[in-house]
């Protein structure tokens, strides 16, 4: 049974809000040094490591600060990046997932694994939509399978990674 | 001003499994849809989009080779004729030349830095011309 406790907007949390975005941001940075798409060729195709800071907040701190840890990292990833078109990716992917994850995470029969997975499967739909956008054309969507096949893998890895990290930190309370 | 936080199930349960499932039977469903009705449907067309705008489209037994430039970047796409690839691209992620080459009706080649889409559709019409270039 979950157990509702209600953030303070306290100095503290805004603090870790902060520090939560630079670790996602970090964690992006982080992966592409490891560029999944060598192995599966499909544009966009990353592991998603940033999502584990996403998850994490959303449980520990509630849906309001973990979408404006998203909104910040989509932000500031791009202009670090110089890539405007970037944003557009970001914030459709991570908008989708971030939604897909408020409400699965709200029906309280899915553990951290399902709603990590909805989330990753959900990103890769809002990107989608963005190169449909971006392209102009519909064809990129021939990509949509593979990349849901893929967002079952990394949505798993990204649940396990957030359960572990909950679990090591069973006895801590960041947000009080 | 509050928000709401909960602890999480941290253990896999029939839920989790069932969302998976549901999630690749997406997969599946948008495969089929996208593939499917594509294959041995006939001739294929190779189309070049940039930008949005359709710049070529050739039938792939009639075509050989195409150089894109947009963006400030430039691809050269190949074919033999069976196929078509991205012989080389000076995009950063080169993910459109490692995507390889597609043989088949709705397969696509994606660059998104050079915001080009390289496709084959199914079926050329008979009477189609040979070469449209724009």
């Amino acid at each position: 049974m979950s157990v509702m406790r209600k953030m303070q907007w306290t100095t503290k949390n805004l603090a870790l809000c902060a520090v939560l975005t630079a670790l996602a941001l970090g964690l992006s940075t982080l992966e592409n040094l490891f560029p999944v798409s060598l192995v599966i060729p499909l544009p966009g195709v990353k592991l998603g490591l940033a999502n584990i800071v996403t998850v994490f907040a959303l449980y520990e701190l509630g849906a309001a600060p973990a979408l404006v840890i998203l909104l910040a990292r989509c932000c500031l990833g791009s202009l670090f990046a110089g890539n405007a078109s970037a944003l557009l990716f970001s914030l459709l992917g991570g908008l989708t997932a971030m939604v897909t994850m408020i409400g699965l995470k709200h029906s309280r029969r899915l553990s951290i694994y399902g709603v990590s997975i909805g989330g990753a499967a959900a990103h890769n739909l809002g990107q989608m939509a963005a190169a449909v956008i971006t392209l102009g054309n519909t064809m990129v969507l021939g990509y949509l399978p593979f990349l849901l096949a893929v967002s079952l893998v990394t949505g798993t890895l990204t649940g396990f990674v957030s359960a572990l990290l909950f679990q090591a930190m069973a006895h801590v309370r960041l947000s009080k | 001003m509050t928000t709401s936080a909960s602890q999480p199930e941290l253990k896999w349960n029939r839920y989790d499994a069932v969302a998976a499932l549901i999630v690749a039977l997406l997969a599946v469903a948008a495969a089929l849809w996208f593939y499917l009705p594509k294959v041995n449907s006939g001739g294929l067309t190779v189309v070049i989009s940039v930008d949005g705008q359709q710049t070529e489209r050739v039938r792939l037994d009639r075509f050989t080779q195409a150089t894109v430039s947009n963006g400030g970047y430039t691809l050269r796409v190949a074919s033999d004729g069976e196929g078509v690839w991205i012989a080389s691209s000076d995009c950063p992620g080169q993910d459109c030349v490692h995507t390889g080459r597609i043989r088949r009706g709705g397969q696509s080649i994606v660059c998104l830095p050079a915001q080009v889409v390289v496709y084959l559709e199914g079926a050329a019409s008979p009477d189609a011309p040979d070469v449209i270039v724009g």
